[in-house]
C-alpha cells in the first residue's frame, strides 16, 4: 500500500497518467519564465528523489503505463501550435521513460544526470520562446512563421535546440534512448518498439514544430534579431550538450 | 598509412566548423575553403583506395580509448572515395549555382557536415558510429532539401524524407541492440568473426538472430533506398536546390546497398531474407519503371527512375550478387548526378531551342513511325534471341567457367538477355538507310556494354569479396529449391513473350482497341497517373492520425 502511495505521488513528478496533467497545468498557469524554467530543472530531480529514498519496489505493470504515457504526450506533440506547451508535452513524454530508466536498475547518480540532460535542451526552448513572445507577443507556429527569413540567428539557434531536445545525435538524450532501447531490445522487445515509436513521433513533431516557425517568407516589419553574445551563450551551451552526449556515451553504451 | 582515413572523415568536418565559425568574415572564401577541405579529402581517400587495391588488408582502428573504431577495407575506401568524388563535384556546382542564396555559408556547413556523415557511415567500424551516422544522414538530409526557407513545399517533401529515413533508423536501432546483446561488444569485426564461427549460436524472440539482424537490416534498407511502399519521398523531394538532389540521387539514396554489403556476414547465413529483398527489389524496379514511364513532369519522372535503379540494385543484393550492386550503385550514382547536374543548362537552352534532331530515332521512338518494309521475321527472331544470348555466355564465360552453377548469374544472365533482345528488337522498326548497319552498330554497343559489365563487375566482386568461398556462399545462401526457380524462371519467360505478342498485334491493329479493353487500358491508366493511390493512403492517415492528436488534446483540455 506504502509502496502505491509512493509510486502515485512520484507520478505526478515522474509524469504518469493522469497524474502528468498537473505539471502541465501548472506550466500554464505559471507566466514567468525564471519559475517556469524552475520548474523544468527542479520537476523530475524531485520525482526521482522521491524514488531514490524510498526503497519501493517497482511493479511490472508500471512499464506499460509509463510508455503509454510517453507515447500518449508524443502524439498529442503532434497538433500543438505553442512552443511552451509543446515544451511541457516533450517534458512529459521524456520524463515518463525515466521509469524504465529506473526498472533497469540505473545508479541514482546517473539517474539525475539523464533528468538533467533531458530537461537542458527544453530550458533552452522556454527561454527561446519567451524570446518569441518579447518579440511577437506570443510563441504560435503558423502565426508569424518565415522566422527563417526574418531573424536568421534566432532560427538557427531555434533549430538547433528543437534538434538537440528530440533526441537527436550527439545530444545526450539520442544516447539515452539508445541505452534504453538496448536494455529492452531482448527481453521486453514490446518496450523496445514502444520507445522506437515514442522517439519518431517526437521527430515527427519536431519538424512540425520548425516548419511552422521558420518557414514562409519574411515579415515587412523589422524585428530585433538575436544579438552576438546571447548566440554564443546558447552555442556555448549547446556544444557542452552534444560533449557532454559523447562523453555520457561513453559511460553508459 | 590507413590511419589516414580518419583525416579523412575529419576534413569536412573540420571545414564545416571553420565555415560556421568564421564564415561571416571569410565571406565568399567559405565556398573556396569548402572545395578545398573536400579535395584535400578526395585526394587521400583516392590514395588510401590504391593502397587496399594494392591488396593492403583490413584493418579496424580504434579511437584512443572510446569505443569508437573506423574500418579501412576495400568497402570502406571504395565508398569513401565514390562519396567524396560525388560530393566534390556538388561543391564544385554550388561554388556558382548557390551563390544568389541568402544561406551560402549554412548550405555549405550542411553540405560538408554530410560529407562527413556518408563518410563516417562507410568507414563506421563499430554500431554506434554507423547509427549516429545513419540517423543524421536524414537530419542534414532534412535541412539540405529545405534550404529555401520560403518554401513550403520544399519543407512538406523534405519532411516526407526525414519521416521515412526515421523509420528506416528504428530496424536498425533494433538491430545494433540486438547484436549488441548477443555478443557484448559494438565492434563489427568482432561481431562478424563470431558469427562466421558460430552462426547459430544465439536466438532472440523464438528465432535465430542473424534471421531477424538480416531483416532488420534489409527493412532499414528499404527505406533509405526508396524501396515500394517506403519510396514516396523520392520523387517528390524535387523541390530542394539541385546540386541536393545531384547529391541525393547519387549518393545518399544508395545507402541501403551499403548497408546490406556491410552486413554481407549476416545476410551470408540469412538466405531467406535474401529471397525476401529480391521480391521487394523486383517490385521496385517494376513500379519505379513502370512510374517513370508515364510520367509528364521530368523531374518526377528521374525519381521514379531512380526508384527503379534502386529495385534493381536491392535485387542484386538479393541473388547474392553483393558486389555488382555495389557497381551499380557506382554507375548509377555517376549517371543520374550528371543528368541532375545538367538538367538546368538542357531546360534552359531547350526555351530557345528544342535542338531535336528528326532524324530515324526521333520518327521512330516519338513520331512512332515504324519502318514499313519488313526483313524476314524468322531470321530477325533468331537474330534478336540469340545474338544477345551469344554474347552474355561468351563474356560470362570469360570470367568463370562455373558461373552458370549459380542461380543468382543465370536471373542476371536473364535479365540481360531479355533486356538485349529488346534492344535488337526495338531497332528492326527503324527507318534507315542500311539495317544492318543499324543491328551491327547495336549489336557491337551491346557487346561493348556486356563487357564491360561483366569485366568491371567482376573486378568489383575480387575487389570487395577476395574470398571466393565467402563470395560462393552468397550465391549459394540466395539460391532457392531448383523446381521453384525453374518454374519462375518459365513464367517470367512467357510474360515477357506475352508482352511482345500483345505488342506486336496492337502495332499491326494499329493500336486499335476494343471498347472492354480500351476501359481496362484507361482503369489501368488512371492507376498508374494516381501513382497506385499510395500518396493519397498515407495523406488520409496521415490527417486522421492528426484528427486523433487534436481530438485528445481537446478531450484533455490541452494538459
Amino acid at each position: 500500500m506504502t509502496d502505491l502511495l509512493i509510486i502515485l505521488l512520484a507520478g505526478f513528478f515522474l509524469p504518469l497518467f493522469p497524474m502528468s496533467m498537473v505539471f502541465n497545468v501548472i506550466l500554464d498557469k505559471v507566466k514567468r519564465s525564471w519559475i517556469r524554467v524552475l520548474l523544468f530543472i527542479t520537476w523530475p530531480l524531485i520525482g526521482l528523489f522521491i524514488v531514490m529514498n524510498s526503497n519501493v519496489i517497482i511493479p511490472e505493470w508500471l512499464l506499460p503505463l509509463a510508455l503509454s504515457t510517453s507515447a500518449l504526450y508524443a502524439l498529442r506533440m503532434l497538433s500543438l501550435r505553442e512552443v511552451n506547451q509543446w515544451s511541457g508535452f516533450l517534458a512529459t513524454s521524456l520524463w515518463a521513460l525515466l521509469w524504465l530508466a529506473i526498472m533497469q536498475e540505473a545508479s541514482a547518480e546517473l539517474l539525475y544526470v539523464y533528468a538533467i540532460s533531458m530537461s537542458i535542451p527544453l530550458v533552452l526552448l522556454l527561454l527561446l520562446s519567451a524570446g518569441l513572445e518579447q518579440r511577437f507577443g506570443a510563441a504560435y507556429t503558423d502565426l508569424y512563421g518565415g522566422l527563417a527569413r526574418t531573424i536568421p540567428r534566432f532560427s538557427g539557434v531555434l533549430v538547433t535546440v528543437v534538434v538537440a531536445a528530440i533526441a537527436t545525435p550527439l545530444f545526450p538524450t539520442f544516447f539515452i534512448m539508445f541505452d534504453m532501447v538496448v536494455e529492452t531490445s531482448s527481453a521486453t522487445p514490446f518496450a523496445a518498439m514502444s520507445l522506437l515509436l515514442i522517439w519518431l513521433l517526437w521527430s515527427w513533431a519536431g519538424a512540425r514544430l520548425i516548419q511552422g516557425l521558420i518557414v514562409g517568407r519574411a515579415s515587412d516589419v523589422k524585428i530585433a534579431d538575436m544579438d552576438i553574445t546571447t548566440i554564443s551563450l546558447y552555442s556555448f551551451v549547446l556544444f557542452a550538450l552534444a560533449v557532454g552526449g559523447i562523453y555520457l556515451s561513453g559511460v553508459i553504451l | 598509412m590507413e590511419k589516414i582515413i580518419i583525416v579523412v572523415a575529419v576534413l569536412p568536418l573540420v571545414s564545416a566548423f571553420l565555415i560556421q565559425l568564421f564564415g561571416a568574415r571569410i565571406g565568399r572564401g567559405i565556398a573556396r575553403l569548402s572545395v578545398a577541405a573536400t579535395t584535400a579529402s578526395f585526394l587521400l581517400s583516392a590514395m588510401l583506395l590504391s593502397w587496399a587495391l594494392l591488396g593492403h588488408g583490413a584493418q579496424a582502428i580504434s579511437l584512443g580509448n572510446t569505443s569508437t573504431i573506423l574500418l579501412f577495407d576495400p568497402l570502406s575506401t571504395l565508398l569513401a572515395t565514390i562519396i567524396l568524388g560525388i560530393s566534390l563535384i556538388v561543391h564544385l556546382y554550388s561554388v556558382r549555382y548557390m551563390a544568389e542564396e541568402a544561406a551560402y555559408g549554412q548550405f555549405f556547413v550542411l553540405l560538408d557536415l554530410m560529407t562527413a556523415a556518408l563518410l563516417f557511415m562507410v568507414i563506421a567500424g563499430d554500431l554506434i558510429t554507423m547509427v549516429i551516422a545513419w540517423y543524421l544522414v536524414g537530419v542534414l538530409l532534412y535541412f539540405l532539401l529545405g534550404q529555401d526557407t520560403r518554401s513550403q513545399t520544399a519543407y512538406r517533401f523534405a519532411f516526407w524524407t526525414l519521416i521515412t529515413y526515421r523509420i528506416g533508423d528504428i530496424p536498425l536501432i533494433l538491430a545494433a541492440a540486438l547484436l549488441y546483446n548477443a555478443y557484448d561488444t559494438w565492434s563489427l569485426t568482432v561481431i562478424f568473426s563470431e558469427i562466421m564461427a558460430n552462426p547459430d549460436a544465439h536466438q532472440v524472440w523464438g528465432l535465430p538472430l542473424t534471421e531477424v539482424v538480416a531483416a532488420l537490416i534489409g527493412f532499414a534498407a528499404f527505406a533509405r533506398s526508396a524501396q515500394f511502399l517506403l519510396h514516396t519521398w523520392l520523387p517528390y523531394t524535387m523541390d530542394g536546390p539541385t546540386p541536393v538532389s545531384a547529391l541525393m540521387h547519387a549518393g545518399i539514396v544508395n545507402a541501403g546497398g551499403f548497408l546490406i554489403n556491410r552486413f554481407a556476414p549476416v545476410f551470408v547465413h540469412s538466405g531467406d531474407v535474401l529471397n525476401w529483398i529480391f521480391i521487394v527489389g523486383l517490385i521496385t524496379a517494376i513500379f519505379g519503371s513502370l512510374l517513370m514511364l508515364t510520367q509528364n513532369d521530368i523531374k518526377k519522372a528521374l525519381g521514379y527512375s531512380t526508384m527503379g535503379q534502386m529495385g534493381f540494385m536491392i535485387m542484386e543484393c538479393g541473388i547474392g550478387a553483393f558486389s555488382l550492386a555495389i557497381y551499380h550503385m557506382f554507375a548509377h550514382g555517376v549517371f543520374k548526378g550528371t543528368m541532375f547536374l545538367s538538367a538546368g543548362s538542357v531546360i534552359n537552352d531547350a526555351r530557345h531551342n528544342d535542338g531535336i534532331p528528326k532524324d530515324e530515332l526521333y520518327t521512330f521512338a516519338v513520331e512512332k513511325q515504324p519502318n514499313k518494309s519488313r526483313q524476314p521475321w524468322l531470321l530477325m527472331a533468331a537474330i534478336t534471341l540469340a545474338v544477345p544470348l551469344v554474347i552474355l555466355v561468351f563474356a560470362h564465360l570469360l570470367i568463370a567457367e562455373d558461373y552458370f552453377q549459380k542461380q543468382g548469374a543465370v536471373i542476371l544472365l536473364f535479365f540481360g538477355w531479355v533486356t538485349g533482345a529488346q534492344l535488337i528488337f526495338a531497332t528492326y522498326r527503324m527507318r534507315s538507310q542500311n539495317i544492318w548497319r543499324l543491328v551491327g552498330l547495336s549489336v557491337l554497343s551491346l557487346v561493348i556494354v556486356v563487357l564491360g559489365y561483366v569485366f568491371i563487375s567482376h573486378a568489383f566482386d575480387l575487389f570487395l569479396y577476395p574470398d571466393a568461398a565467402f563470395r560462393a556462399q552468397l550465391y549459394s545462401a540466395a539460391t532457392i529449391d531448383l523446381l521453384r526457380f525453374d518454374v519462375l524462371v518459365g513464367i517470367t519467360t512467357l510474360i515477357i513473350v506475352f508482352g511482345w505478342v500483345v505488342t506486336y498485334y496492337a502495332e499491326q491493329n494499329g493500336y486499335r482497341r476494343r471498347q472492354q479493353t480500351k476501359r481496362l487500358w484507361l482503369n489501368f491508366y488512371a492507376l498508374i497517373s494516381r501513382e497506385f493511390y499510395i500518396i493519397d493512403l498515407y495523406t488520409r492517415l496521415t490527417r486522421t492520425l492528426l484528427a486523433i492528436s487534436g481530438r485528445l488534446n481537446v478531450w484533455l483540455r490541452w494538459y
